[in-house]
C-alpha cells in the first residue's frame, strides 16, 4: 500500500486527529508535535493495517495510544485566551464557533481518560468498542460514561 | 446546544498545521519524539561510551602493573561488560512504535514498565560499579600521587578510613544524583502514565 493511499486515508479521517489533539495539547507547539507523532506512528503501523478493519477505528487507537504515551506539558492552558490557537479551524457561524469552544473547553476540564471516553462516545462508538479500545470492562465504561455526561452537563450550564 | 451536533461540526473542520503535514515529501522527514525513542537513543549512546570505557579499562590493566588496581579495574570491567550486554538486550527489545492492535491501558503499562525497567537497571549497575570503581580510582590516584606501591600506600590506616569515607559518600551521592536526574527527565511523565493507568483500572 502506497504512501499516497495512506495520506488519502488520513486526509479523509483527519477530523479524528484534529479533535483528539485539540483535547490534549496545551499549546500550539505541543499540538504540532502531537500531530507529527500521530502521523509518524500511523505511517509506521500502516504496513500492518488490514483492510478488513475500519481505518477510522484503527486511527483512533493510534491517536489515543500516541497521545497518552507522549511526554506532554503538565499545566492546563487558560482556554479563553488560547483556544483560537488550538482550534483555528472553527470558522463557521459565531454561535457554532462559540458552542464548539464551550464544548471543547468543558471536555478539557475532564480527566484525560474521561476525555477519551466521551470523545469516542460522541463519535458514535458503542460501549463495547470503547472498552475494547481502552482495554477496560464494559461495565467500567458504562459507569464512567454516566458520570462524565453528568459532569459535562454541569460544566456546560455553568 | 446539542453536544452531538456541535461535536460533529468540529469533526468537519480542517487544520492548517495538520494539512501541511499530509504531503508525501513531509512524511519521510518526520522524526519521533516518543520517550521510548529517546531512551533507545540514550541506550545507544551509553553503549558507545561503554565500549570506549572498557577499552580504557583494558589499557589501565595492561599499563599499570599494580595487582590491586588491576583486580579492582578487572572487576569493574566485568560489570561494565555485563552492563553493556544488558544495554544491548534492552536496546534490541525496546519497541518504540505504537501498536494499533493493543488497547490503550496495555500500551500505557508497557511504556511505564519499559521506562522504570531502564531506570532500575541503571540503578543496579550504579550500585555494583560505583564502590569498586571508587576504590580502584582511589588506589590508582594514591599510587600515582605518592609514588609508593599500593601495599605501602594503603598500609596507612588513615588511607583506609579516607577510602571508606569516599565510598560511603560517593556511592549514595552518585546513586541519588542519578535518581534525581532520572526524575527530572521522566518523573512527571511516569506520574502521568501511572495516573491514567490508575484511572482506567479503578472500577468503582
Amino acid at each position: 500500500m502506497s504512501e499516497a493511499a495512506f495520506l488519502e486515508q488520513v486526509r479523509q479521517n483527519q477530523g479524528i486527529i484534529y479533535k483528539l489533539v485539540a483535547l490534549y495539547a496545551n499549546d500550539a507547539e505541543e499540538k504540532k508535535d502531537l500531530y507529527q507523532e500521530v502521523l509518524l506512528q500511523a505511517w509506521k503501523g500502516w504496513p500492518a493495517f488490514r483492510n478488513d478493519a475500519k481505518f477510522s477505528t484503527w486511527l483512533y487507537r493510534i491517536c489515543l495510544n500516541t497521545i497518552f504515551t507522549q511526554k506532554r506539558k503538565k499545566h492546563r492552558i487558560d482556554y479563553k485566551d488560547s483556544l483560537e490557537n488550538i482550534s483555528p479551524a472553527v470558522q463557521n457561524s459565531s454561535v457554532q464557533k462559540e458552542d464548539a469552544v464551550r464544548l471543547q473547553q468543558a471536555i478539557r476540564q475532564l480527566s484525560e481518560t474521561d476525555r477519551a471516553i466521551i470523545s469516542m462516545n460522541l463519535d458514535g462508538y458503542e460501549t463495547g468498542e470503547i472498552a475494547a479500545i481502552l482495554g477496560i470492562s464494559n461495565n467500567h465504561v458504562s459507569v464512567k460514561l454516566h458520570r462524565i455526561k453528568q459532569q459535562l452537563a454541569n460544566l456546560l450550564t455553568q | 446546544m446539542s453536544i452531538e451536533k456541535t461535536w460533529s461540526g468540529i469533526n468537519e473542520q480542517q487544520d492548517g498545521d495538520l494539512s501541511s503535514l499530509l504531503q508525501t515529501a513531509r512524511l519521510s522527514k518526520l522524526s519521533s519524539h516518543n520517550p521510548l525513542q529517546k531512551i533507545r537513543k540514550n541506550l545507544l549512546i551509553n553503549m558507545i561510551w561503554g565500549v570506549a570505557i572498557c577499552i580504557l579499562y583494558v589499557f589501565i590493566i595492561l599499563y599499570f602493573q599494580i595487582w590491586q588496581v588491576q583486580a579492582a579495574i578487572a572487576f569493574v570491567l566485568i560489570f561494565s561488560l555485563w552492563a553493556l550486554y544488558t544495554s544491548y538486550l534492552n536496546y534490541t527489545k525496546l519497541k518504540t512504535t505504537i501498536s494499533p492492535a493493543v488497547p490503550v491501558l496495555e500500551e500505557l503499562k508497557r511504556h511505564h514498565q519499559s521506562i522504570t525497567g531502564w531506570m532500575h537497571t541503571q540503578q543496579r549497575v550504579a550500585l555494583f560499579i560505583y564502590p569498586v570503581s571508587a576504590a580502584g580510582g582511589f588506589m590508582l590516584g594514591g599510587v600515582l600521587g605518592s609514588g609508593k606501591p599500593v601495599a605501602a600506600f594503603m598500609n596507612n590506616p588513615a588511607m583506609l578510613i579516607i577510602l571508606l569515607i569516599t565510598i560511603i559518600i560517593l556511592v549514595p551521592a552518585c546513586y541519588y544524583m542519578a535518581k534525581w536526574m532520572f526524575n527530572i527527565g521522566f518523573g512527571k511523565h511516569l506520574n502521568a502514565l501511572q495516573q491514567n493507568i490508575n484511572d482506567m483500572e479503578e472500577e468503582k
